[in-house]
């Protein structure tokens, strides 16, 4: 009887280490898999905020249709951006209407909106994955002269804009023309791509 | 009963291994092929930092192995196996600010190799090569993608310990028509900075370091309401025509937020010394009361645009009205002056025993 509790054992292990040796060779028909973004297009959705109901009280059943945005905001440390989803009424502009949403500013009272007061969005228009989002002056004129908050605009900003497909770059502009940057630290002359880290986790 | 353990053991350990193979290798008759490149360059928003993406389309499932080779260029050798070359074509030209050009190359119908020249040399650190599963949900197939970094250049420094005949140039930010953030009792940032740099620029030369400031008084640097590029380029200028061993950008921050405090040291990894730099700052700073916010890699002008390590420090927030209070006072704008000379002192030492190279 012992010998059959040590095969019974003996099974045992052999069969844990099979299995773990399966477990392991999941991952394995995705090779040698490092720790990176799992999506291609490097962003990810840690949206955790509020949803607006559409405003519309239209009987149109066209106008009945949503479409979802995220829209990131600055947590109250200044350290990170988080993502609240919008519920809004369906339109041809989805990339301006986030960023107005953006401009908008935040009701939670857990998050900080850092858009200058004034800032409105001209035009977003979007050309080979590249978005050439346009503000009036008062993105520069308003700004509080802070890195800080210029990193979480900016960041806010191209984040935003990177939620949809169609954008892996976003060119920031005022009144029509590219600025090479907001309060005077960060370069922005050039199209920017999302900034993961930032996004709080 | 040892016999049906033994059988069940048997048929086990011969199962295993090919329910693996089948679920590697399914899909695509007619052999798995590689079929199309899409790259694109990321550009972080705010760390500033670039890299470049591959994905290629694989009409199944295949194993990747990669090496960085140094012989005669510098390139990535990816072998691929499980896939052949497909539509993909023979080669695909790049931009050439990371990687000029890509090759795939036939080995047999089930074995392909693929040949990523490199525009300049890079370390394992700098790539990444994996694999993504089809998903079949978002129209996706397998993929192999690769992640290359741009590489810090390497540049040979021979930093030697010590303060004494360092060339360290100093930038008080903002200052004349540009006052920076300012404060809730009105405190003016380029008022702050300009105080704290005095102070620095003393005890540094106390050490026998030669200091350069961007701005004595309250002026521009290039001129006033210049447009910010200029301006920020003039300063930059100053540090890089002075040859200078270390470049210090002193800035006050500021948020919506008037409970945010703290401070940050800023840097962009240009010579494989600014993080160094940024932290041997960083740490300095345990006899102020503010909080520590960490050194931090930032896309900012300044640092970008200087070739030797440098620093942009965030000394506090005039935002908050206990920080500004206190950002005014001697005592307070001499130990920081104290701190960030230390940090300084304490760079050229770490970098002396690092030596040449990065």
């Amino acid at each position: 009887m012992v010998s059959r509790r040590m095969i019974f054992a003996i099974l045992f292990m052999l069969l844990a280490t099979l299995l773990g040796g399966c477990a392991d060779n999941v991952p394995a028909s995705s090779t040698s898999s490092l720790s990176v973004a799992p999506n291609e297009l490097i962003k990810t959705d840690q949206g955790q905020g509020t949803i607006t109901p559409p405003a519309s009280n239209s009987t149109s059943p066209s106008d009945l249709e949503t479409m979802s945005v995220t829209v990131y905001n600055a947590t109250k440390d200044a350290q990170y951006l988080v993502g609240e989803h919008h519920v809004v009424p369906k339109n041809d502009q989805p990339a301006k209407t986030a960023i107005e949403l953006l401009v908008a500013g935040t009701k939670n009272a857990d998050l900080v909106s850092v858009v200058p007061s004034g800032t409105k969005v001209h035009n977003v228009s979007i050309k080979d994955k590249i978005a050439y989002v346009d503000f009036n002056d008062k993105l520069v004129k308003n700004n509080n002269g802070g890195s800080a908050s210029e990193i979480l605009l900016v960041a806010a900003i191209v984040d935003t804009l990177t939620e949809f497909k169609e954008i892996q770059k976003v060119q920031i502009m005022v009144d029509g023309k590219k600025i090479d940057t907001i309060s005077g630290h960060l370069d922005i002359g050039e199209p920017l791509g999302r900034s993961e880290k930032i996004i709080k986790k | 009963m040892q016999r049906i353990v033994l059988g069940l053991l048997l048929l086990m350990m011969l199962m295993v291994p090919q329910t693996t193979r089948a679920a590697a290798l399914s899909t695509a008759p007619g052999g798995v092929e590689l079929t199309n490149l899409r790259w694109f360059v990321h550009k972080d928003a705010v760390e500033g930092t670039s890299k470049l993406r591959l994905v290629i389309d694989v009409t199944g499932g295949v194993k990747v192995a990669s090496v960085l080779s140094q012989n005669n260029s510098p390139q990535l050798i990816i072998d691929v196996t499980g896939g052949g070359v497909g539509k993909i074509g023979d080669s695909v030209t790049l931009d050439g600010d990371i990687a000029d050009k890509v090759t795939f190359i036939k080995k047999n119908a089930a074995a392909s190799q693929i040949v990523v020249d490199l525009s300049n040399a890079i370390d394992d650190s700098d790539y990444k090569v994996f694999t993504l599963p089809s998903n079949p949900g978002s129209n996706k197939s397998f993929r192999i993608v690769i992640d290359i970094n741009k590489p810090v250049p390497k540049v040979n420094y021979n930093f030697t310990a010590g303060l004494k005949d360092k060339v360290i140039v100093i930038d008080p930010g903002h200052g004349g028509s540009d006052s920076g953030a300012i404060g809730p009792d009105g405190i003016q940032e380029k008022n702050i900075t300009l105080a704290i740099a005095g102070k620095l620029k003393a005890l540094l030369e106390q050490a026998g370091a030669k200091v350069i400031m961007t701005r004595e008084t309250d002026v521009d640097v290039y001129g006033p309401n210049a447009s910010a590029k200029d301006e920020l380029q003039a300063r930059s200028s100053v540090a890089n025509d002075n040859k200078a061993d270390a470049f210090v950008c002193l800035h006050i921050d500021a948020f919506p937020n008037p409970t945010v405090g703290g401070i940050t040291t800023h840097y962009y990894q240009k010579t494989g010394y600014d993080a160094m730099l940024a932290s041997s700052i960083q740490d300095q700073f345990g006899n102020i009361n503010f909080p520590d916010r960490g050194a931090k890699s930032s896309g900012f002008y300044v640092l970008k645009h200087t070739q030797m390590p440098g620093v942009l420090v965030e000394m506090g927030f005039i935002s908050n009205p206990d920080e500004e209070k206190v950002l005014t006072t001697p005592q307070i704008q001499q130990q920081l002056g104290q701190d960030i000379m230390q940090g300084l002192d304490s760079f050229f030492a770490q970098a002396a025993r690092k030596g040449g190279g990065s």
